[in-house]
């Protein structure tokens, strides 16, 4: 995911969130990859982690999700120019 | 740098703010709430501030779910720790905020078996790998923080986990606005809606505020210029007279809200009839607790924990700053006896909190005042 886009939804990444108790602290991820109702995702500095994706589903690979707390609660919209 | 271009060029927020200007009304003064503490930090750390006229002020929200919670809260969460059998796990954050005799990290010190998670999800893998131990994990955070909550809790109920429960601090973000608005306290012009929440809420719940209040709310994004054509939306519908909810995040936030979210949340949890906020005292169905459906996984059921109820530091004036009555540096102990390395109240521990905001990015424009003003 390239850094420029994680302006799109905030400027915290996984490994650098703010605040983690703050409701307001989203992070932006791109879906690497799908299994089930976890997928893999990377954030703009190269982190990946396991994200909980049923409060989104169905996801798919290049998706940008914004999560928190480990769990996706909404998309990303990028733009057609932009993907 | 497409982004960079389009959310933090100089130039743009420049010709931003001279739109502001453009349309303040030089007689007349500007209350603007940002309620999300993400805003907080933006103004501050973009020096967001400086770019307004005089006339606009920024009044800080108590959308920051450490900086709301009650130490009463605290108190119960250490007491929950302390049973040897227990695994108490919290986000980062909470670890420091102070209850009436010290902090999870002292208590942790002494011995207690406190482990830090970055996801409710990495409290429920604890549970799973320690079946022999009482795994508890403290909720915190308003409607984006509480679906991670949901979640977790029904796939703990899926997999029929008994040693694992939740500690549920969720509180809501419309009850408190509509408290402030009623508060004689403030008098506010209109408000800057938390971002991501809404992502989860959407933005119709805020229609109270321009209904019953005749308030304007623009629901804004986190970078510099998000925060600035915000402000300039509401400064427009307050010079037309209008007053209307708008979605200024639109990229993130739908209408609508995000329904599978929505449904998950009513599936666990259930609105508690009151709650107390630190700073604006107890507040009708302003908070959730686990539904009877989920009593089960339910830690102050578990560990019949009291309700106490704690007062403040008497220096402490986090409430009047919650309210917006104060500004952080207007506090007696501001940057004194209350630090971010050495925090009293609970504004000053998170670094969403107005006053480590205030703390980390803005003493320079307050030092300017001084100065100026001896």
């Amino acid at each position: 995911m390239r850094e420029e886009e994680s302006m799109m939804a905030g400027y915290c990444t996984l490994d650098h969130d703010g605040c983690v108790t703050c409701s307001d602290a989203g992070i932006p991820v791109r879906v690497v990859s799908v299994e089930s109702y976890d997928a893999l995702c990377e954030d703009t500095a190269g982190n990946r982690a396991e994200i909980a994706v049923e409060l989104v589903a169905p996801v798919q690979t290049g998706e940008v999700l914004l999560t928190h707390g480990g769990v996706a609660i909404g998309r990303v919209a990028v733009r057609e120019e932009d993907s | 740098m497409k982004y960079v271009d389009e959310f933090r060029n100089g130039d743009i927020a420049r010709a931003v703010a001279a739109g502001i200007a453009s349309i303040t009304d030089p007689d007349r003064h500007y209350k603007i709430m940002e309620v999300c503490g993400g805003h907080t930090h933006t103004i501050y750390r973009h020096g967001i501030k400086d770019l307004l006229p005089d006339q606009v002020e920024l009044v800080h929200g108590p959308g920051c779910p450490v900086c709301v919670l009650p130490m009463g809260r605290v108190d119960e969460g250490i007491e929950i720790a302390e049973h040897p059998e227990v695994i108490f796990t919290c986000f980062g954050d909470m670890m420091r905020v102070p209850g009436s005799k010290g902090n999870l990290l002292e208590v942790k010190a002494e011995g207690a078996d406190i482990r830090m998670v970055y996801s409710p999800l990495d409290a429920l893998r604890i549970a799973r790998e320690n079946p022999d131990r009482e795994v508890v994990f403290y909720a915190i955070g308003f409607e984006t923080t509480a679906p991670s909550t949901a979640l977790t809790l029904q796939r703990a109920k899926k997999e029929g986990l008994e040693n694992f429960s939740v500690f549920c601090n969720h509180v809501t973000i419309v009850p408190p606005v509509r408290a402030l608005l009623d508060s004689p306290d403030l008098r506010l012009d209109a408000f800057i809606g938390p971002g991501h929440v809404s992502t989860v809420v959407g933005c119709r719940p805020y229609e109270f505020m321009s209904e019953d209040y005749g308030k304007p709310c623009v629901v804004a994004g986190f970078e510099p210029l998000d925060l600035l054509q915000s402000i300039l939306m509401l400064m427009h519908q307050l010079d037309e007279g209008r007053c209307e909810v708008e979605n200024q995040y639109s990229r993130i936030v739908p209408w609508e809200g995000n329904l599978q979210a929505l449904k998950s949340m009513a599936e666990v949890f259930e609105l508690r009839p009151y709650f107390e906020w630190r700073g604006l005292g107890f507040i009708a169905q302003s908070a959730l607790k686990l539904s009877p459906a989920y009593a089960d996984f339910d830690a102050e059921l578990r560990y019949s924990t009291p309700g106490v109820r704690v007062a403040d530091p008497k220096a402490c004036q986090c409430g009047e700053v919650l309210k917006g009555v104060l500004k952080p540096p207007e506090c007696k102990v501001f940057g004194t006896a209350c630090t971010p390395e050495r925090p009293l109240g609970a504004l000053m521990v998170s670094s969403e909190g107005a006053c480590a905001a205030y703390y980390n990015f803005g003493r320079k424009s307050f030092e300017k005042v001084e100065i100026g003003s001896k």
